[in-house]
């Protein structure tokens, strides 16, 4: 549906996208995730025409569109700021891409069809300045939707609303995603916003492409250690690999087992890095312990309460701070001496 | 409540007792509205004043000189030759800050350009067109014929265009600037060409320059005195030419003018402020 190939782009001498590639299939919603300045918007700009890449291609249902003009294209794109023209309605927004894009059929019908899905029937009339920030953020939607286009970007359109609003916005995003069943390309630097809406998250830093994958592979299987440490949160372990009847990471003051199926082929020996994903880790009060492997003990330096869990900072005795959540029954406090335990098949080894 | 850092206090200082003697302010505000008073206000009255006719005959009959024949033409010829100036001052600032706005490199250096005029006194600017446009000057030079452009309609347009192209060129650029480039990119996705982002997006966007430039330009060109007497031919006098001609042999006459000109131009500004809000669009800039 929407592919990218060997995209790149350099704003004078600086490098802002580096040979990206990836494809999107028909109808899913993916995501370009990265922390802001790493391409990812340079990127959509590029897929949508408005900048000239410096090399690679853009190809929208199999034909290359590089050289296609941004009206021409048939994109649908929702701006970071909604941009609704201010001179124009509700409905006159509406009317506007119907119009140029030249839509055939009957345009009330789109407009009025579109202005309910995102529940906003009632303000056709008004001017985007007499709306809130949400439903400006609807409107964009259906502006960006009601001719049909092939394909629909998001350049983090959720920017600038309050957390409760934008949890909300998230699933009715992906609802009418899925309603209208139009192929969608996302940009946010929000890790959890991309874990929660895609089919497919495709993980950028310093205009290169680093991983891409579902959700679950790119969090329980990072390929590096860029998307190991943006993805989540972990406690990290450097050392060496050793083989002994198991493998082993031998860091500084302490060894890790890490997982029998470990490939010394796929890491630098030499350097390795373990990551430890919080709720993998069992932390006990000091007299319990259950086996000896990967069995820590500290204390616990820092509790931040959530409500429905805790997360805990433990510093191990050789000095390492682990992070870990715990259900809050369990009675522990700033201070308490502590176990800290974990699978070695479930660590993750770089 | 301590000021200062740390430990350390600040002085307590008090302003001199000038400022803290609570006249003060009044005695400030007397000054400015005695000077505008004085020289703004009270000649108005004066000038109203000596419009009418006391003397023998009827009290309006200055008035009805100030509007026959020859006034009421040359009021109607400076409306007229304002207007002009307007509409090719709004064409050509439009493209100018169009082109500063969204293609040129070194903006400010082009800005610089547009303003460099102001700095030169207007008689200068007007004695310069006049030398270009003279039978020794370049353009009959280069193409054999003044077109008859020295001391005409045509002069006085030029030379009212090149005066006061900075009043419209200004405010429109400062309208296109502040436009967000993501509705110029939201119209394109949109699929409007660049010629219909132009028309349906940018324009409206830019009226408020637009309107602020016209009023400028209009209310500057409608009292040129210069452009008509130095660049126009005898049929192209203005009102300020008439005014002050015949202030020289009947001041109420020339008072009359004054007062049937000013309220011209206010009815005119009102009928444009019907249609455009002007104290809105000022507020923008």
């Amino acid at each position: 549906m929407l592919e990218v190939k060997n995209l790149t782009k350099y704003y004078g001498d600086l490098l802002a996208v580096d040979d990206v590639s990836f494809r999107i299939e028909e109808g899913k919603f993916a995501t370009l995730l990265g922390p802001s300045g790493c391409g990812k918007s340079t990127t959509l700009h590029a897929i949508a025409g408005l900048i000239d890449a410096s090399s690679g291609s853009v190809h929208l249902r199999g034909k290359d569109v590089s050289d296609v003009p941004p009206y021409e294209r048939n994109i649908g794109l929702v701006f970071q700021h909604s941009a609704l023209f201010p001179h124009m309605t509700v409905e006159e927004n509406l009317r506007y891409g119907l119009k140029m894009q030249g839509f055939d059929g009957d345009h009330e019908a789109q407009i009025e069809k579109y202005l309910e899905m995102v529940q906003m029937l009632d303000h056709a009339d008004h001017k985007p300045d007499e709306l809130s920030g949400g439903q400006q953020r609807r409107i964009s939607f259906a502006r960006a939707l009601v001719y049909e286009p092939d394909i629909l970007l998001l350049d983090e359109p959720l920017t600038g609303l309050d957390r409760v609003l934008r949890e909300d916005m998230r699933n009715e995003i992906r609802a009418i995603q899925q309603e209208v069943d139009v192929t969608t390309l996302h940009v946010t630097h929000d890790q959890s916003e991309a874990l929660s809406m895609s089919d497919d998250v495709i993980v950028m830093s310093e205009g290169k492409k680093e991983q891409a994958g579902a959700p679950a592979e790119l969090y329980d299987e990072p390929a590096t250690e860029f998307v190991a440490e943006f993805l989540g949160q972990s406690t990290k372990f450097q050392g060496q690999l050793a083989e002994t009847s198991s493998p082993v990471v031998q860091t500084e003051s302490t060894e890790i087992h890490v997982g029998d199926d470990t490939d010394s082929s796929q890491v630098d020996p030499d350097d390795v890095s373990v990551y430890v994903r919080p709720e993998e880790i069992d932390v006990h009060q000091a007299a319990r312990t259950n086996g000896n492997i990967n069995v820590f003990t500290g204390s616990i330096s820092h509790i931040e309460y959530l409500g429905h869990r805790a997360e805990l900072e433990v510093d191990l005795d050789d000095g390492t701070t682990v992070t870990a959540f715990s259900r809050t029954s369990q009675e522990l406090a700033v201070g308490d001496d502590v176990t800290v335990q974990f699978d070695p098949d479930e660590v993750i080894v770089l | 409540m301590k000021f200062g850092i740390g430990n350390v206090r600040l002085p307590n200082v008090k302003p001199p007792s000038m400022l803290r003697d609570r006249s003060m302010p009044k005695l400030l505000v007397m000054i400015g509205l005695g000077w505008l008073s004085l020289f703004f206000i009270i000649p108005v009255i004066v000038l109203l004043f000596e419009s009418f006719n006391f003397g023998d005959g009827a009290l309006l009959d200055n008035y009805r000189q100030a509007l026959s024949g020859t006034y009421v033409r040359t009021l109607g010829r400076t409306l007229a030759y304002a207007f002009v100036t307007t509409v090719v001052c709004l064409i050509l600032g439009y493209w100018i800050s169009y082109y500063i706005a969204f293609k040129a490199e070194h903006k400010t250096l082009m800005l610089a350009f547009v303003l460099l005029p102001l700095w030169i006194a207007i008689i200068i600017r007007y004695f310069g067109v006049s030398l270009f446009f003279l039978p020794t000057g370049p353009v009959q030079q280069l193409f054999g014929t003044d077109f008859g452009i020295l001391f005409s309609t045509t002069g006085t347009i030029i030379g009212l265009t090149s005066a006061l192209l900075p009043f419209a060129t200004l405010p429109i650029y400062n309208a296109l600037q502040s436009i967000d480039e993501e509705y110029i990119h939201a119209s394109q996705v949109l699929g409007a060409t660049p010629l219909k982002t132009l028309r349906t997006v940018i324009f409206p966007l830019s009226l408020s320059g637009i309107i602020a430039g016209a009023l400028f330009v209009y209310i500057l060109a409608a009292g040129s005195f210069l452009a008509p007497a130095i660049l126009g031919g005898p049929g192209d006098f203005m009102m300020a030419n008439i005014i002050e001609q015949s202030f020289s042999y009947s001041i109420p006459l020339a008072a009359a003018l004054s007062v049937v000109f000013t309220v011209a131009l206010l009815i005119l500004i009102g009928i444009f402020n019907h249609y455009a809000n002007i104290s809105e669009v000022l507020s923008d800039l």
